[in-house]
């Protein structure tokens, strides 16, 4: 019989950078679920000009934060895609090369 | 004690056991029962007993020495005449279990092998470069910073998916193509780029049962598919895996 993982053992130095990886996926996934809902209320071209600032200033500034969050944590976007195996990639299939 | 393991079932050769080693280190044998015939190993019971395999199935290297074995008689038996392979861990108690259960199972094994008949199994991967092409660059206006990154965003949606639709339908055009000139196909799921370590994408994975007469023709339309900028990986000729492969019924 195979051993049991050894990574079990909290280890001070990377459960601080495994649970920033964790939840920053989580933020990443509602951020990417809010850009789309945005972009198809863009694409129905029923949101008045002001609107549609405020959402791409609202959404531009989540990603700069992310992207900063990211780097604190020493992570590449292709980290906070997780393999769901059969489901796929939780943010989609080009999300780790961007 | 000792149990027989099965390799495979093939018409014919009834006097030319592949020369191995087998999955024990043994030297294959054959069991004869009319037109078929089963390329088989003696095998040591404590070491491939249901107890033994079921351990053997935790083990990766040795599940890895297994299937090379197994893989390798395989190959060898199927030199010549038509062969159908069995799955990894195919065991019988004796000879007489393994002539009784061709006797049981002649009419579906004949049919398996007459459809592989003179025929040979080709791997095909077919990469090609799905990235999106490069953005054009908006010009960013500084009064709408926010619109200005909403239709970027837009535009990058957009081409993502005009990419992936491109590559599904290369793949699409491809598999009908390549399954006119062959007598059966089986399609996999494209693998994971990080598994070819390639920058292309691959876009087709699928193996085809080809007439050994009309692989010329086969190699030709994959030559088509490659002048049109793809990168295709031909694998073979292989036993045929995906269209013969017995398992316990």
């Amino acid at each position: 019989m195979p051993e049991l993982p050894r990574r079990v053992e909290a280890q001070p130095d990377t459960v601080g950078r495994d649970l920033g990886r964790l939840v920053l996926t989580i933020v990443e996934l509602l951020r990417q679920l809010m850009e789309r809902q945005a972009l198809r209320r863009v694409d129905a071209g029923d949101l008045p000009d002001e609107k549609i600032e405020q959402l791409g200033l609202g959404l531009m500034r989540l990603e700069e934060a992310m992207v900063e969050l990211r780097e604190h944590f020493g992570l590449e976007p292709g980290d906070l895609n997780i393999d769901l195996g059969p489901l796929g990639n939780l943010l989609g299939p080009e999300a780790g090369s961007r | 004690m000792s149990l027989v393991w099965l390799y495979a079932v093939r018409l014919g050769g009834a006097d030319r056991p592949p020369a191995g080693p087998g999955v024990d280190g043994e030297s294959p044998r054959l069991v004869v029962e009319g037109p078929l015939v089963a390329v088989v190993g003696t095998v040591r019971e404590e070491e491939f007993d249901e107890a033994a395999l079921a351990r053997a199935m935790e083990d990766l290297a040795r599940i890895e020495r297994l299937a090379r074995a197994h893989h390798a008689v395989i190959v060898e038996a199927a030199a010549a005449e038509p062969t159908a392979p069995l799955r990894l861990a195919t065991v019988y108690r004796d000879d007489e279990a393994v002539a009784r259960m061709l006797r049981e199972r002649a009419v579906e094994f004949g049919a398996v092998l007459e459809r592989v008949r003179d025929r040979r199994e080709w791997g095909v991967k077919v990469y090609v470069d799905a990235k999106p092409e490069a953005p054009v660059e908006a010009p960013a206006s500084s009064d709408r910073p926010g619109t200005s990154y909403l239709l970027r965003r837009r535009a990058d949606r957009d081409r993502g998916a005009q990419a992936r639709e491109r590559a599904r339908a290369v793949a699409d055009r491809l598999d009908e193509g390549l399954a006119q000139v062959a007598a059966g196909s089986h399609r996999m799921k494209p693998q994971d780029a990080r598994l070819s370590g390639r920058e292309q994408e691959m876009v087709l994975n699928a193996t085809y049962l080809v007439d050994t007469d009309g692989e010329d023709e086969f190699r030709a339309a994959l030559a088509a598919v490659e002048a049109e900028g793809a990168t295709v990986e031909l694998t073979g000729p292989w036993p045929p895996f995906s269209f013969a492969t017995l398992g316990e019924s």
